[in-house]
């Protein structure tokens, strides 16, 4: 067994990308399949020269369709197989992530989000929080990690494998460009320094012995003849789903413990704006608090519904035209609160910008 | 205290080196550090801008709407940098580089109007050509100061330590960081070849030193 490529703790200063590859290394990952675009290649560009160094593995594919399946193919081969891909990238990449919705594929992707539409820029959005949460041809029976920075992209990537293959849904780690490109301090460590020990993987076809006489026969099938059939299966995958929520949701409360005049609602990195811009609206007399989603889906509905019933007002604010929103409503329903918007597709947000925001609503 | 830095110039004025090595020196130091650079989808041409934030707390958005020191190395980079300008920013530029404009163009837009456009041409007024060369410098800066990097660099020491020099002036202005911290974040980055050719290590640190006389500490 080849040197573990991280050892102890050490303090590090690095851009996101690279917090990535050091994170799957840190893992165990056995391989990755990609294909490049910005902001995202980097991821590949330090895994390729990392890995061979560890024993691990690299496959560039043709395109993005194909290395969603390569990725698939790996981890059904037993390996515990990542990519990443980012806007248009990630529309490809939802046909291969339905399979593994409907077969039950414990996939990791790293999508550093880009702006869209389409091409648009290769710098930084929140716009791919529908289709990273609910995209293909699916029921969204998926795990997505937003992580607000190096420590989390470190943390989340490492977590993100383990959720995968304990759960056995594709696994997504949803950062941003500005993440992907930016660097920051953050600690990287081993991971079983800290009491993590990662999931065993197993081959998921081709295992020894006699299907029905020494173990019970595999079904990897995404192909149903039936309504009746289909489903069973997907009301199957439904109830896991649910049943898994509770175990897999998480979140962070900032000031959220008295009464509000407004709860900011924000994920990734614009949380960090949204926790700046708290102790700026302490000084204007607002009481305000912040409730950030890590996990999208699940969604931790229950907590963010109990910081909302104590303010006044909402404000949902994301670097998209209402995604994020669309979850919150979603998450929110039935509850009667007003809720107002800062939504900047494809751009970032402030502290200052929210506070100025919240000022003007007054 | 946080310190919010924006650097922009033309591609190859070696801006992002250093924001770098501001921002691995700032690291060091044991403080919250983040460094963007742009990126657009242009590979070449574009004005190159890095945006640096260093704090003893950790640090909120990376983005951040006004910076505490702006320094312009290009006209080009002098445009896109107002925006990040306001009554407290202390806007740095190479003099040696920028041509600034002496006539206000706003103010010439606003006679314009008021003249009659058939009989007024600025043409009349003003050398079009050399003003196209020149760009307005903020109106709104708490200081505006004026460095000769780039003539420095050429003239007394070389032209490839020209962002060493304005490294120097940045550090002067800033404090941020100690200079001993800076030389070790040099020699991580260049020690290689310092030890190849010693007469560079030399040439760098004066470059330094010289960027640091040409300012005040400012923030």
């Amino acid at each position: 067994m080849s040197e573990k490529p991280v050892k102890g703790e050490r303090r590090v200063f690095m851009t996101g990308n690279e917090v990535c590859a050091w994170a799957a290394l840190a893992a165990e990952a056995d391989i990755m399949y990609g294909y490049p675009i910005t902001p995202q290649t980097d991821i590949m560009q330090y895994w390729t020269r990392l890995a061979p160094k560890y024993g691990r593995k690299f496959l560039q594919t043709e395109d993005e369709i194909s290395a969603g399946f390569t990725t698939v193919g790996g981890v059904i081969a037993g390996k515990r197989a990542f990519s990443a891909t980012t806007g248009p990238g990630n529309t490809l990449f939802q046909e291969p992530m339905s399979m593994a919705e409907m077969m039950r594929i414990p996939t990791v992707v790293i999508i550093p989000q880009r702006g869209g539409p389409s091409t648009a820029t290769v710098i930084y959005s929140q716009q791919e929080v529908t289709m990273t949460t609910y995209g293909g041809n699916g029921e969204g029976f998926r795990i997505v990690y937003s992580t607000a920075g190096h420590q989390d992209l470190y943390d989340y990537t490492i977590k993100a494998f383990n959720t995968a293959w304990k759960y056995r849904f594709p696994t997504f780690v949803l950062g941003d460009g500005y993440q992907a490109k930016m660097r920051e301090p953050l600690t990287i460590y081993d991971p079983a320094e800290r009491g993590i020990k990662m999931v065993k993987t197993e081959p998921l076809v081709g295992l020894p012995g006699t299907p029905g006489i020494h173990r019970p026969a595999q079904y990897l099938r995404n192909t149903y003849n039936t309504e009746e059939e289909l489903y069973d299966v997907v009301m199957e995958i439904a109830r896991d789903y649910e049943k898994a929520a509770s175990e897999i949701i998480e979140w962070q409360d900032f000031d959220t413990d008295a009464e509000m005049d407004v709860l900011i609602l924000a994920h990734g990195v614009v949380s960090r704006s949204a926790q700046g811009a708290l102790p700026l609206l302490k000084d204007e007399g607002i009481r305000a608090g912040h409730f950030r989603p890590v996990t999208l889906r699940p969604m931790p509905e229950e907590q963010m519904r109990r910081a909302a019933a104590k303010a006044k007002r909402i404000l949902v604010v994301e670097s998209a035209y209402g995604q994020f929103l669309k979850l919150v409503k979603q998450s929110l329903y039935g509850m009667d609160k007003p809720i107002d918007t800062l939504l900047r597709p494809g751009a970032g947000v402030t502290a200052e910008e929210i506070v100025d925001r919240i000022k003007e609503g007054r | 205290m946080a310190i919010r830095i924006v650097l922009a110039g033309e591609g190859g004025q070696g801006v992002q080196v250093v924001a770098n090595i501001l921002a691995e020196s700032a690291n060091a130091e044991g403080k919250e550090v983040i460094y963007i650079p742009n990126f657009g989808v242009e590979q070449r041409g574009g004005v190159s801008i890095a945006f640096v934030q260093i704090d003893d707390k950790r640090i909120g958005s990376p983005k951040f709407p006004k910076a505490d020191i702006v320094v312009a190395l290009s006209n080009r980079a002098v445009n896109r940098t107002l925006q990040y300008v306001d009554e407290r920013t202390t806007f740095i530029y190479d003099d040696s580089l920028v041509a600034a404009a002496e006539i206000d163009e706003r103010a010439m837009g606003i006679q314009a109007v008021e003249a009659d456009p058939r009989s007024q041409r600025t043409t009349e007024l003003i050398d079009e050509s050399k003003v196209k060369d020149q760009v307005q410098l903020p109106d709104n800066a708490a200081n505006i100061i004026g460095i000769p990097a780039n003539d420095i660099a050429k003239n007394e020491l070389h032209p490839r330590v020209f962002n060493i020099i304005i490294l120097g002036t940045l550090l002067k202005a800033t404090a941020v960081v100690p200079l001993d911290r800076i030389k070790e974040a040099i020699e991580a980055k260049l020690g290689a070849k310092f030890d190849k050719n010693p007469a560079l290590r030399d040439l760098n640190y004066k470059a330094l030193d010289k960027g640091m006389s040409l300012v005040e500490r400012l923030v």
